[in-house]
């Protein structure tokens, strides 16, 4: 038999009294306190932008070296839509997903791919209607090369 | 202002990204809490742990020398630990399975994933006051309970000390 220690919540330290606990669970999930939050995300916008862009930068510069694009690609993802730039952080997403598959696959990407990717992250930053039309164009037409490329390794990999 | 409790709150922020560290501290300043310390990785959140107790952890998965996953584990096990019971929120772009897991079981206690909003981050931020979990300790692990809901239906293997003696597996 596996012995198997159960703490519940009552014998070990809280962050909160209970009484205090309902009453703060309650304003966390309030409309009013999200409203607050959606500003404080609102106001850094443009300072998050100008990061994004410095990231975007690095990217570039880091053409050709496949774990340091990894690398920015990952900050993008996680960043630039919180900034605001939504086609910049789902085309950085993919790109990551790519990296993520051909690991899996035990394969290298495809430079062209990334180079495409980067490419068109770059673009998007620096769009004026970043999340407009074309860049959902960009992001659907790099998922299908994504998933071709996906599809042509492993068939190489099994063949 | 959310209220006064918040302002007793002490959180840890861990993150690589200077601007989202900043973020972050914003979104906490946002609900009342005002005691907000910063790390840039692992090993620095575990020097500032030593030194100033917290409440809470927001901590980013991918940071070097130490990153998310092996600062939680340190957080829950090492003898060294101040508080092994501590939340550990982890936020972060990373959301493969095997890094979900990975984290999940070196010990976090929820999960977000970038980008942050302002609402998934104080919702998580309520689940752990409002509902927080029972530790488990056994061989192979401690941390907060991984099965987070009681499944009447589960008809699986029984394998804990404090299951159903008739369904235990020997």
């Amino acid at each position: 038999m596996k012995k198997v220690q159960v703490i519940p919540p009552d014998d070990y330290p809280q962050m909160v009294s209970k009484s205090d606990a309902a009453k703060m669970a309650r304003a966390l999930r309030s409309p009013e306190t999200a409203a607050r939050g959606a500003q404080v995300i609102q106001q850094a916008g443009q300072r998050l932008r100008l990061a994004v862009h410095d990231y975007v930068r690095e990217l570039e510069s880091a053409a050709g070296n496949l774990p340091l694009v990894f690398e920015k690609a990952h900050e993008l993802r996680g960043f630039a839509e919180t900034a605001g730039l939504r086609a910049t952080g789902r085309i950085a997403a993919g790109l990551c997903r790519y990296f993520d598959d051909m690991e899996k696959l035990g394969a290298t990407p495809d430079k062209a791919v990334v180079a495409l990717h980067v490419s068109a992250i770059a673009r998007a930053a620096h769009a004026k209607d970043e999340a407009g039309r074309m860049s959902d164009a960009v992001v659907k037409e790099l998922a299908a090369l994504v998933a071709h490329k996906l599809a042509e390794t492993k068939a190489a990999l099994a063949g | 202002m959310p209220g006064p409790a918040f302002e007793t709150l002490r959180v840890l922020v861990v993150e690589d990204n200077q601007h989202m560290r900043s973020l972050l501290r914003s979104l906490l300043n946002s609900i009342g809490i005002r005691e907000i310390h910063e790390a840039a990785n692992g090993t620095a959140a575990l020097d500032i742990l030593r030194e100033k107790p917290c409440d809470l952890v927001l901590s980013d998965l991918s940071m070097k020398p130490m990153d998310g996953i092996d600062f939680t584990r340190d957080v829950r096990q090492s003898p060294r630990s101040a508080n092994p019971f501590l939340p550990v929120i982890m936020v972060t772009g990373h959301t493969e399975r095997h890094k979900v897991e990975a984290a999940r079981d070196a010990g976090v206690t929820e999960f977000i994933a970038k980008p942050v909003t302002a609402q998934n981050l104080f919702t998580r931020i309520a689940e752990i006051v409002e509902r927080p979990r029972a530790f488990v300790r056994c061989e192979s692990y401690f941390g907060p309970d991984r099965r987070r809901k009681a499944q009447e239906d589960y008809a699986g293997p029984w394998r804990r000390h404090g299951d159903q003696h008739d369904l235990q597996v020997p």
